[in-house]
């Protein structure tokens, strides 16, 4: 791999991304509104469980990590209808370190978003080690890298028209958001919507984060079926990324 | 040094029924500046994008440097560097954060940089606007932005689609002063353009694409040279002339067409007119017929580029 062209790629993208502050502190804000006034009151409404203010909070940290996912897919779709991509593949870089160093972005553009809400949640919920904070980070990093995987995927069959995309995006986000244990735990859910939930990978990342947290786990799905599903996932978006940005992407139509 | 910067063996490019570029075989040789004149939609962009791999051809393939643009992609793209049509899609950066990170993908070491950077940002006139976001750049500054991205070092193969447009005049021929420069520094160029003036000042060989295809290739005086009749040689003579003077003019090898304006006034349209006219001022002197002023008008560029481009619309 042509490492040093992946970095200047990233510097270069991670410079714009973080050139407005407001960008980088709005995710911050919107969990502490979010996470201190929602959820404090969500978890007064949901009495069967014990301590769903913090089963909120973690839900919440997925939420955003799933929507720097999105970002990362649509600055993608928005990027070779701009003219932008087709300058990036114009350069010295393979297909499919581009492909790595977008997912290196969404992930580092995620952990920046979510890292003081998580440190927030851990210090309240009074489970803050070391451990628990590396831990939750490396299966957040999972599960970001296989979301963003599947966006920037979805972005190259929707290549051509950023409407197709946002459409396929928001009826693909609603789905595996809903129907996830993003926001409830399996066991309070309805036997279809459980059910359905189950086919979810997000649900298997939500409850593996929350496992490395060490939340209440007598609510999760096993760990070692939660791994082997986040890994698959990652697995399954990176290649089928690379192979579609290698076999797929051009820049647009031109003149 | 390769003889050839670029081979195309039927390189075409097809947009579901659209055919952008048809079986296209070109040959560029190194060290030369070819110019591509041709009308919007000719085919023009969609060759500069295959031949950078920004686009994948429908069949066919191209050696740039020596490199298959299908099968070693990556080499390609390590000796090629191209200036857009249009500049978009920076939005925030600045411009010193364009030209760097442009050099940093060829290698240019961070010491080295910042020195070029500033020395290219300066030479294109782009040192005032420094810290002006690229969204808020004006069209020129932009363009010559987009084109200084190729002067923070020396690509093997130097690309421009339309280096000048919404530049003015000034910066149109700072542009092209540099343009040259680059060839002398060892670059092969191609520059793609509809300004008939810009390829009359950079190039050594001139394609003209019509249709997806390329009409002719080669250099501007052979060109003008395939306009038949196109030179135009206003004659006056002293006293009228006679018939046996203008029929022996008519039997001129390369006279065209013949048209007496005056008594006294001829206009010939003549093929390669260097020949023609020593033939003529021996003829009138053997005539005695003493000619008053000879007025030559050479075809220009537009002549032959219109020649081609309508024989294409006709075909």
């Amino acid at each position: 791999m042509t490492k040093s062209e992946i970095a200047a790629l990233l510097r270069f993208d991670l410079r714009e991304a973080f050139d407005s502050p407001g960008w980088v502190i709005y995710p911050w804000l919107y969990f502490g509104f979010q996470f201190l006034i929602y959820g404090t009151i969500m978890s007064r409404l949901v009495v069967s469980l014990d301590n769903y203010f913090y089963y909120y909070g973690t839900g919440l940290l997925i939420l955003i990590s799933f929507n720097v996912a999105t970002w990362n897919g649509r600055r993608f779709v928005e990027s070779a209808h701009e003219g932008r991509l087709r300058y990036i593949l114009s350069l010295p870089i393979r297909r499919d370190e581009l492909f790595f160093e977008q997912v290196l972005l969404g992930v580092t553009v995620s952990l920046a978003h979510v890292l003081p809400p998580l440190v927030l949640v851990l210090y309240l919920s009074g489970l803050y080690t070391p451990a628990a904070l590396i831990s939750s980070v490396v299966v957040l990093t999972f599960i970001t890298i296989g979301i963003i995987g599947l966006m920037i995927s979805l972005s190259f069959v929707a290549f051509k028209s950023f409407d197709i995309y946002s459409a396929i995006v928001a009826a693909l986000s609603a789905l595996l958001i809903r129907f996830s244990t993003m926001n409830y735990p399996l066991s309070s859910m309805p036997g279809v919507i459980s059910g359905v939930s189950l086919a979810n990978p997000v649900t298997y990342g939500a409850d593996l984060f929350r496992n490395a947290i060490g939340l209440d786990t007598s609510l999760l799905i096993n760990p070692e079926v939660s791994i082997a599903v986040v890994i698959a996932l990652c697995i399954a978006t990176m290649f089928g990324g690379m192979f579609l940005i290698s076999r797929v992407v051009e820049g647009v139509k031109s003149s | 040094m390769e003889e050839w910067a670029i081979q195309t063996r039927n390189l075409s490019k097809v947009y579901g029924d659209k055919i952008a570029l048809d079986k296209l075989n070109l040959n560029v040789k190194s060290g030369e500046i070819l110019v591509i004149l041709g009308p919007n939609g000719s085919g023009k962009t969609t060759f500069l994008h295959l031949i950078t791999t920004v686009l994948r051809p429908s069949s066919g393939t191209a050696l740039v440097m020596g490199y298959d643009i299908v099968g070693e992609p990556l080499k390609v793209r390590q000796v090629t560097s191209i200036s857009f049509q249009d500049p978009r899609g920076f939005w925030r950066h600045k411009p010193a954060h364009i030209l760097s990170f442009h050099a940093s993908m060829y290698g240019v070491s961070s010491q080295e940089r910042k020195r070029i950077v500033e020395k290219t940002m300066k030479e294109f006139e782009l040192w005032d606007s420094k810290d002006t976001r690229f969204m808020h750049l004006s069209g020129g500054q932009a363009k010559r932005l987009e084109v200084a991205k190729l002067f923070v070092y020396s690509p093997k193969l130097a690309i421009f689609d339309e280096p000048t447009t919404m530049v003015d005049l000034d910066g149109k021929r700072m542009i092209w002063d540099k343009i040259l420069e680059l060839k002398e520094r060892g670059s092969t160029v191609i520059v793609a353009t509809n300004e008939v003036r810009e390829a009359e000042y950079l190039a050594d060989k001139i394609t003209i694409f019509a249709g997806g295809r390329d009409l002719v290739t080669d250099s501007i005086g052979n060109l003008k040279d395939t306009v038949r009749g196109g030179d135009i040689v206003d004659l006056e003579f002293v006293m009228p002339i006679e018939r046996n003077a203008i029929e022996s003019i008519r039997a001129i090898p390369g006279t065209v067409e013949l048209s007496i304006v005056e008594a006294n006034r001829i206009r010939a349209m003549v093929n390669r007119s260097e020949e023609w006219l020593p033939e003529l001022t021996e003829k009138m002197h053997v005539l005695g017929a003493k000619v008053r002023s000879i007025k030559l008008t050479e075809p220009s560029l537009d002549d032959v580029f219109l020649k081609y481009t309508k024989r294409e619309e006709v075909s």
